[in-house]
């Protein structure tokens, strides 16, 4: 069965995919030539949005939900190189991810858990999570092109409700989510985006988490409760760009919000 | 393509590093738009030629690595010159030349693909894994191994061994990712002392931050791996595929297409499943260790 764990990881270049993620990965990419881009945008927008955290905000704590497998520039790696002393703890529901997590990430400070993020309590009440983590100071918690796994039905904004709710004021919220609001492309109409987003959504069907795009007033609900920071909800590649971001932006919305 | 078919040159020559010159050659050409045979005709050579030397399988001469630098379109000196000199050191011998005489044919190119892989995951089901062994349990593997070496033939096995083993205190060190099974830490090598040694020697290593160190316990019963160990190698490149190594008695295979590397990996990631976690293995020899 497809997993998008793995697609990603093959979307950016890993080896750590079978061929049915492949099949997928392939199929998404033919429907639309920019996945690989916006995916590879989408880890540079993790790594500013970490970057901004550790240094400007002065968070040393995060919790990365629906991590993925490991790959270049992990959360920890990005935050503890600048504030070495930096706690992160990584959370998937998937078995494979989370044993590649526990083997190649976890550290004095860094922690990977197996639990779904659809039951906030689990995660929030994991002993392991209580013990690294402290819930009187503020926390970040990463949410990267993972909500768009988790159709309406399931209440995700609910769920992110109740994360926010768990933590003290000024933590932090960082949320990247797939759209077909904007056009990737210059030469491509919001029709054409729509139509294109509306595939890549059928396709993801096949896998064992569907994908939901949402609009920016969708996206802008889950940030509910945090005031969202400069320049707000925007195309992930002109949120903060520094020089190594991408001049084509869309695919993607990202924001950072901080908890009231 | 089973890596155990590259025609063995100036006894056996650093493997990984002409696959990662050839693979570079390979990513210019086809950026290029150039097929095999105008770079065959641009060295005066053939198309299969350029095959070989593509999938690392001969050595560079500099001026064919000039001429096709130049065919395609690589006209900064210093990038030239750069290049050259990568390829020229893909040519030169590896670190163990020295024991050349004692490394099988077979074992060559493992030692040069794990002194540049980035990860290395095995899974062991008798021995200790070689990269974690102390010298004593060497010793005894190498004394146990019925090779009729004459003694100073065995302490230079062991030798290399431990030159082996520098690879992990190298600062670009590889990961090593081992499911070891409980077998192998039970298993009194060398009689209990020398054993003591080697699960104390492990429990140290699981520290260590570049070795994840994963025990398959006898709990969890039947496996997929209950015919043997094997271990899967990682490069950086993206280009390079994963390799995967299975040793018998007097030989060993390699295998890196990737329906078969992908079986061997799935079967990894099921041990690794099914072992106890990272966190758990000092909790787990130090229970052993009460008991040798």
């Amino acid at each position: 069965m497809p997993n998008p764990a793995r697609i990603y990881d093959y979307l950016l270049g890993g080896k750590d995919n079978y061929p049915a993620d492949r099949e997928v990965a392939e199929q998404v990419v033919a429907i639309a030539p920019v996945t690989r881009d916006v995916v590879r945008d989408n880890r540079a927008f993790l790594r500013r949005a970490v970057r901004f955290l550790t240094r400007e905000a002065g968070i040393r704590q995060f919790i990365d939900l629906g991590s993925g497998l490991p790959t270049h520039g992990n959360v920890h790696e990005i935050a503890q190189a600048i504030a070495p002393d930096a706690r992160v703890v990584y959370v998937d529901n998937d078995a494979m991810v989370v044993t590649h997590s526990r083997a190649l990430l976890a550290g004095d400070n860094t922690l990977a858990v197996h639990a779904d993020l659809r039951e906030p309590d689990a995660v929030l009440g994991h002993p392991e999570v209580r013990e690294l983590l402290d819930f009187d100071q503020p926390i970040a918690l990463l949410l990267m092109a993972i909500l768009h796994f988790i159709p309406d039905d399931q209440d995700p904004l609910g769920i992110v409700a109740r994360f926010r709710d768990a933590l003290p004021t000024g933590s932090y919220l960082a949320i990247s989510h797939s759209t077909r609001d904007i056009p990737v492309r210059p030469d491509m109409s919001a029709a054409e985006m729509a139509e294109m987003g509306a595939r890549v959504e059928r396709l993801y069907q096949l896998t064992t988490a569907s994908l939901v795009t949402r609009t920016r007033a969708q996206v802008e609900r889950f940030f509910d409760g945090f005031d969202l920071l400069d320049p707000g909800l925007v195309e992930i590649q002109l949120w903060r760009p520094d020089d190594q971001a991408s001049m084509l932006p869309g695919g993607f919305y990202g924001g950072v919000g901080r908890k009231r | 393509m089973i890596l155990t078919e590259i025609p063995p040159e100036r006894g056996g020559g650093p493997t990984v590093r002409r696959m990662l010159v050839g693979a570079q050659l390979r990513r210019l050409r086809t950026d290029k738009g150039i097929t095999r045979e105008q770079a065959g005709e641009a060295i005066r050579a053939s198309e299969w030629k350029i095959h070989r030397l593509e999938n690392g399988q001969v050595s560079f001469k500099d001026r064919d690595v000039v001429d096709l630098l130049a065919l395609y379109g690589v006209d900064d000196p210093v990038e030239v010159v750069e290049f050259v000199i990568l390829a020229r050191e893909a040519n030169a011998p590896g670190w163990w030349h020295d024991y050349g005489d004692l490394l099988p044919q077979w074992f060559r190119a493992y030692v040069d693909l794990e002194s540049a892989a980035t990860l290395i995951r095995t899974y062991e089901g008798q021995l200790i894994p070689g990269l974690l062994q102390t010298e004593d349990y060497m010793r005894a593997v190498v004394g146990g191994a019925q090779l009729e070496d004459s003694p100073e033939e065995a302490e230079r096995r062991v030798a290399l061994r431990l030159g082996r083993q520098t690879l992990l205190e190298r600062k670009d060190a590889p990961r090593l990712w081992a499911v070891v099974d409980e077998a192998a830490v039970r298993r009194p090598v060398g009689g209990p002392k020398v054993m003591r040694a080697q699960v104390e020697r492990l429990i140290e290593a699981s520290e260590l931050p570049n070795v994840t160190l994963q025990i398959l316990p006898f709990v969890a019963g039947a496996h997929p791996a209950m015919v043997g160990s094997f271990s899967v190698l990682r490069f950086a490149d993206q280009e390079l595929p994963d390799v995967v190594y299975v040793e018998h008695l007097s030989n060993a295979t390699y295998l890196d297409k990737r329906d078969e590397v992908e079986r061997y990996l799935d079967v990894m990631e099921s041990l690794c499943l099914g072992s106890e976690p990272p966190a758990r293995t000092a909790q787990f020899l130090d229970r052993i260790l009460d008991k040798l």
